[in-house]
């Protein structure tokens, strides 16, 4: 009990940090970066929620990302739907795309799912360049319509879709749902052998982190106001797997600060010019050689620990 | 009363090797029956293809009155039939509590408002009440082997399929173990199949044995006839020489 209100004081610091933090500062640059970093954000908790929870690694993220943005480009701008109607569509047009991969490849273990999401990506990228009279080809789609003008009620916006999505996932793997993920990491025979339908949760749970992924497309897609076939590339999957990695696997909470953290120390290291990759990978390999559980949930976790003792 | 368990006619083959040749035999509601039969014989193929892990060929298999064929492992595990694995399986980067919790999660027709309760007086039941909240790579073979059956129980099977409970385990071990097995059969009415080479403890606990050999069921009855079968000294025990056999098996 004790533990739940530290989880939730913590989880409240958090928000009003995020919320105080452009007020305080202030400025259009940074009212950007932090939008970025909380769809990120959106990214690696979906991301979290089925790999990490499960152990299925899938290393094509950004496919779902993609259909989702791309879904916002086209209602908005060649059927002339409201921004507003962007995000439940693209949560259902990433689904239908989740299921097309998780039926056929969730069935079976080995790295057969891994493999379809990756080259599933791939290929959508290259769609985007061959079908280029629909979809506008290398350029995408231009003039998406802002869902809020102000750029700060955006943010809030955003930051508001990031908090109800970490909630949301965080109650479903604490519950005996998310129990059942984590135990077809352990072993899917000893599953099978509870009478527990692994295939039926693997593809539910790719589902939901397909939905909201999607739904962090629609919303970059709405803060760009452009999508281009960029968005599938796979480095952006891996990006949101190393921000998982920071933040601390499984955690689902862990990943939101591997993402802002990792967004900011791009933009921190803008300083060290054409030194910055090397300077950003040398600093995440240090991280995860001295952290191998990550960054954020283990530190999070001591200071449970350590509050939670009596005095 | 009719049959909880009835198999008729199984057969299974893997390319040429016929790994179960037309076994037949019936569990009643409330037995304890052993699976007897040297290494090879097929014991273990029996039970994966009882629990639907791997398809068989021909023949049938009823489970309270109902036919199995076909049917994936965990829509048979949910029918009521919890099996342990000869070598223990348990869900790594979990608490002890958490892997029993999973057992009663696919089970049909059962309560979970208290599930976590009864996950926890069933590992008090077999011994771990103190080690429930501990990481489950810390227990030692003997507990993630008491684990395993807190684990099947936790579904509230009708049958419990256990596959070399005692394999790995020590003497007082053993004895701990087989209390447990005949409490739980004693309180719960549980019908028990078992699966074991440590001939001792294996004939104190069973009602009946089933021997097999090769795949086949070389003979059925209780474990003092079985003992004196021909056919089973000659497969398994070899030669009438039983003690220098059960040494060999202990070692």
């Amino acid at each position: 009990m004790f533990g739940k209100r530290i989880d939730f004081a913590g989880a409240a610091g958090f928000v009003a940090f995020m919320a105080v933090l452009p007020l305080v500062f202030g400025g259009n640059y940074l009212i950007g970066v932090l939008t970025v970093s909380v769809i990120y954000g959106i990214w690696a908790v979906s991301w979290d929620f089925m790999s990490g929870l499960t152990g299925r690694e899938n290393f094509g993220h950004s496919l779902f990302i993609g259909v989702g943005a791309y879904t916002a480009g086209f209602l908005n701008t060649k059927f002339g739907f409201s921004g507003w109607w962007s995000l439940p569509a693209s949560m259902i047009a990433a689904t239908v795309f989740a299921l097309i991969i998780g039926l056929p490849t969730l069935r079976l273990r080995g790295p057969y799912f891994a493999l379809a999401m990756l080259s599933g990506a791939v290929i959508m990228q290259r769609l985007m360049l061959i079908f280029w009279e629909q979809t506008g080809g290398e350029e995408g789609i231009n003039g998406i319509e802002p869902l809020i003008h102000s750029q700060l009620g955006f943010y809030y916006f955003a930051l508001a879709t990031l908090v109800v999505t970490t909630a949301l996932l965080l109650a479903l793997a604490r519950s005996h749902w998310g129990l059942i993920l984590r135990a077809i990491r352990g072993d899917e025979a000893t599953c099978q052998a509870a009478g527990i339908n692994v295939t039926y949760y693997k593809i539910a749970s790719l589902v939901i982190s397909a939905a909201f992924a999607g739904a962090g497309g629609a919303l970059y897609a709405h803060y760009q106001l452009q999508v281009s076939p960029q968005l599938f590339a796979v480095v952006t999957s891996i990006t949101i797997i190393t921000m998982v990695y920071v933040g601390g696997m499984a955690s689902i909470y862990g990943p939101v600060g591997g993402a802002i953290l990792l967004v900011l120390l791009t933009e921190l290291l803008r300083d060290f010019g054409e030194w910055r990759l090397m300077v950003y990978s040398c600093t995440l390999i240090l991280i995860l050689f001295f952290l191998p559980n990550g960054l954020i949930a283990p530190t999070w976790r001591r200071v449970k620990a350590k509050l939670g003792r009596p005095q | 009363m009719s049959a909880l368990l009835e198999v008729s006619g199984l057969n299974k083959h893997f390319g040429g090797l016929q790994a179960v040749r037309d076994v037949s035999f019936s569990i009643e509601p409330g037995e304890i029956v052993g699976i007897l039969g040297p290494n090879g014989a097929g014991k273990t193929t029996l039970y994966n293809l009882l629990t639907g892990f791997i398809p068989f060929d021909s023949g049938s298999v009823v489970f309270k009155g109902r036919n199995l064929r076909g049917l994936a492992p965990y829509r048979i595990a949910g029918l009521g039939i919890s099996r342990t694995f000869q070598l223990c399986r348990p869900f790594i980067g979990m608490s002890v509590l958490e892997n029993a919790v999973v057992g009663g999660l696919g089970a049909q027709g059962i309560d979970r408002s208290d599930l976590d309760q009864r996950a926890l007086a069933l590992l008090d039941q077999v011994g771990l009440g103190g080690k429930a909240l501990l990481p489950v790579e810390t227990l030692s073979y003997g507990d993630q082997r008491r684990l395993e059956i807190a684990r099947a129980l936790a579904a509230k099977p009708a049958l419990l399929l256990l596959d070399e409970p005692f394999a790995g385990l020590g003497s007082g071990e053993i004895n701990d173990l087989s209390a447990l097995i005949r409490s739980v059969h004693a309180e719960q009415g549980l019908t028990v199949m078992l699966i074991e080479h440590k001939l001792h403890e294996f004939m104190r606990l069973v009602d009946r044995v089933i021997a097999l050999d090769f795949g086949e069921m070389i003979a059925e009855g209780t474990p003092e006839d079985i003992v004196r079968h021909p056919a089973v000294i000659e497969a398994y025990i070899g030669r009438g020489d039983e003690q220098a056999e059960e040494q060999t098996d202990a070692a």
